[in-house]
């Protein structure tokens, strides 16, 4: 009973702050204060007519799309070759893969923008997908592994056996089987790359830029709600997403907890 | 000329000891062949390799006089069934003996009756649209092994399929497999670390041990005859009595002293079998004072341990009604027959 009492506050400590973005942009007042004086659709309104913030979050659902492309292009027959490949070191090149995610994000930001400087792909669409890859394709990679991991190796020498050659046995056995840990690798590397800020904040450019780090700048120089309205749709536009997901799998399952 | 020939067959993983080494065997078209052996002797490393489904270190396998050391699985055309059934989960029963014959480009019209003739041979004629989940165990193997020969495959590996299964059903799916293998004539290697399966159904046993063949013969062969103790004892039961061989056949336990066949002197190991052991005098044979001091009732047999000179040797009787009920401290001989006493050096 206490047990869950106190589960129930963590949930409301941490939800707060979502919660409080709904009300907020709904706000007629012209400055971000809480309560709001007054209701009204006054900064969906204006946000509709913020062209630069919509240019950034259409760069932004180009951009993970893109990424969970390429994402899923790299990662599946990665961990195809790390689940199924009889190579030595294999075991490295799955640390290699997913050392991105022990690494602060500021120090991986920093070191693109160096090396970016040189080639001139700060602000290019390249160097962006190049960046956002490189902290979607750990996810993706251990996603697909997990799943990879949960068919049993029986299932593909049964196939074979009955003369599936090896192209066959992944398509009709191995890709249906994993299908779920596709799904949930494609979602979670387009929440990872939309979501995405510090390692952007280093490499967006003055013609191209994404939602997250236009959001920040809006909140560097303005203060009024509009930006609780951008984030409303944000929290609804990924809450969708996970919804979507945990219909077609369950993401426990997916990430193998 | 034989179906299949296994020569001088090794696969070693690693630098360990070889899990199979220099083994050989021939298997004729229709053979029913099993691979018994206790637990890690080889027997899947074995079917895997046969298979193709593991490479071979050493060694050459030839189907029907063609060498298929170096074909991949999808190529040598066998049906496995699998200890753990490896069904498609993704696909209907049907789906899944179907596709086999998908893979071998059979058309259409044709896949759907072979289907349900696969189903009707492993008598779940009905089943065709469930998952393999909504399956009962044994239901499961059932359908690996209609999927397995639906493709009319040149050679059947089936490694345990009988595991798991409850006795009563075991037992029908003993039969049934073997009354299905008879009538296809397919040539089957059978799996098993189950004595009595391996018996009650194959033409030959192939007994391992360690990674090596320790027999080869008929099920009455391996039982009445069998090459080494270790057969002898994995294969049914045994009393095992640690004894000297005298020069002309007299073998001494203790104070227990019997007849076997003659052989060279020295330590040995006598083995007997305990339904071989009866209280009733035989002709011309061994017998040996006692007292019981356990009798153990197991429904169709009587188990009756008997010290006999220090020396404890169980006797199985089959319960007939009418007969004295032996019970404990009861005074009795025993006797069998000579040719009954299996005698082994000593290891
Ligand atoms: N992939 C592997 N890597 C290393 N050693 C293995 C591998 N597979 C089997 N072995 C070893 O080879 C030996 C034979 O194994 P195998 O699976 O053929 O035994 P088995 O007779 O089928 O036993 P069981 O009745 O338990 O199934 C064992 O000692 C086992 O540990
Ligand atoms: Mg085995």
């Amino acid at each position: 009973m206490i047990h869950r009492a106190l589960i129930a506050l963590l949930f409301a400590f941490l939800l707060a702050p979502v919660a409080l973005v709904f009300p907020m942009s709904f706000s007629a007042d012209r400055v971000i204060a809480w309560p709001p004086s007054a209701f009204s659709f006054r900064w969906y309104i204006a946000l509709f007519n913020e062209t630069a913030l919509r240019q950034a979050a259409l760069n932004s659902l180009l951009l993970a799309l893109g990424v969970t492309l390429l994402s899923l292009a790299i990662a599946l027959p990665a961990a195809l070759a790390i689940a199924r490949g009889g190579f030595r070191g294999r075991d490295s090149l799955m640390a290699l893969l997913t050392a991105p995610l022990l690494l602060p994000t500021i120090v991986l930001g920093l070191a693109l923008l160096i090396v970016f400087a040189g080639y001139g792909l700060i602000g290019s669409w390249l160097g962006l997908a190049f960046a956002h890859l490189l902290i979607t394709l750990p996810y993706a990679l251990r996603v697909l592994s997990t799943a990879l991991a949960t068919i049993p190796a029986a299932v593909e020498e049964a196939a074979a056996s009955l003369g599936a050659a090896p192209g066959a046995v992944f398509r009709r056995v191995t890709l249906p089987l994993m299908t779920p840990g596709v799904i949930a690798a494609a979602a979670i590397s387009f929440l990872v790359s939309f979501d995405e800020v510090v390692i952007s904040l280093f490499v967006v450019g003055p013609k191209l830029t994404t939602l997250p780090v236009a959001m920040y700048r809006y909140v560097e120089s303005r203060t009024d709600p509009l930006v609780a309205a951008v984030s409303a749709l944000l929290v609804l536009f990924s809450l969708a997403i996970v919804l979507l997901l945990d219909r077609t799998v369950s993401l426990r399952k997916a990430i193998g907890k | 000329m034989p179906h299949l020939t296994l020569s001088a067959l090794e696969k070693r993983y690693g630098a360990a000891a070889p899990a199979v080494a220099s083994l050989n065997l021939k298997v004729a078209k229709g053979e029913l062949l099993g691979l018994l052996g206790p637990s890690g002797c080889g027997k899947t490393t074995t079917l895997r390799m046969i298979g193709g489904l593991i490479p071979v270190t050493s060694g050459q396998i030839d189907v029907a006089g063609r060498d298929v050391t170096a074909l991949p699985t999808h190529q040598r055309d066998m049906g496995i069934v699998f200890q753990n059934y490896a069904l498609f989960p993704h696909m209907t029963v049907a789906e899944n003996i179907a596709f086999g014959l998908e893979m071998r480009r059979t058309p259409r019209a044709e896949i759907k009756p072979r289907v349900q003739q696969a189903l009707d041979l492993v008598r779940l004629p009905d089943l065709g649209h469930r998952k393999p989940r909504e399956l009962s165990g044994g239901q499961q193997r059932r359908i690996a092994l209609a999927r397995a020969l639906v493709i009319r495959p040149s050679i059947l590996l089936l490694d345990e399929p009988l595991s798991n299964l409850d006795a009563k059903l075991r037992e029908d799916m003993r039969t049934e497999i073997r009354d299905i293998q008879q009538r296809l004539g397919i040539t089957t290697i059978f799996v098993t670390h189950d004595q009595v399966e391996a018996l009650a159904m194959c033409d030959r046993i192939a007994v391992m041990r360690a990674g090596h063949l320790e027999q080869l013969g008929t099920p009455h062969e391996i039982y009445e005859q069998p090459a080494t103790r270790f057969v002898a004892d994995f294969v049914g039961r045994a009393n095992q009595i640690a004894a000297t061989r005298d020069a002309d056949g007299t073998i001494r336990a203790g104070a227990l002293v019997f007849r076997g066949p003659p052989g060279p002197p020295g330590q040995v190991t006598a083995l007997i079998r305990p339904h071989r052991l009866g209280f009733a005098p035989a002709e011309g044979g061994n017998t040996a004072a006692g007292i019981i001091t356990r009798v153990t009732y197991v429904g169709d047999l009587l188990a009756c341990t008997v010290d006999c000179g220090g020396v404890s040797l169980t006797v199985e009787q089959p319960t007939l009604p009418g007969l004295p009920t032996p019970a404990v401290r009861d005074q009795v001989r025993i006797s069998w027959r000579i040719e009954d006493t299996l005698v082994f050096p000593a290891e």
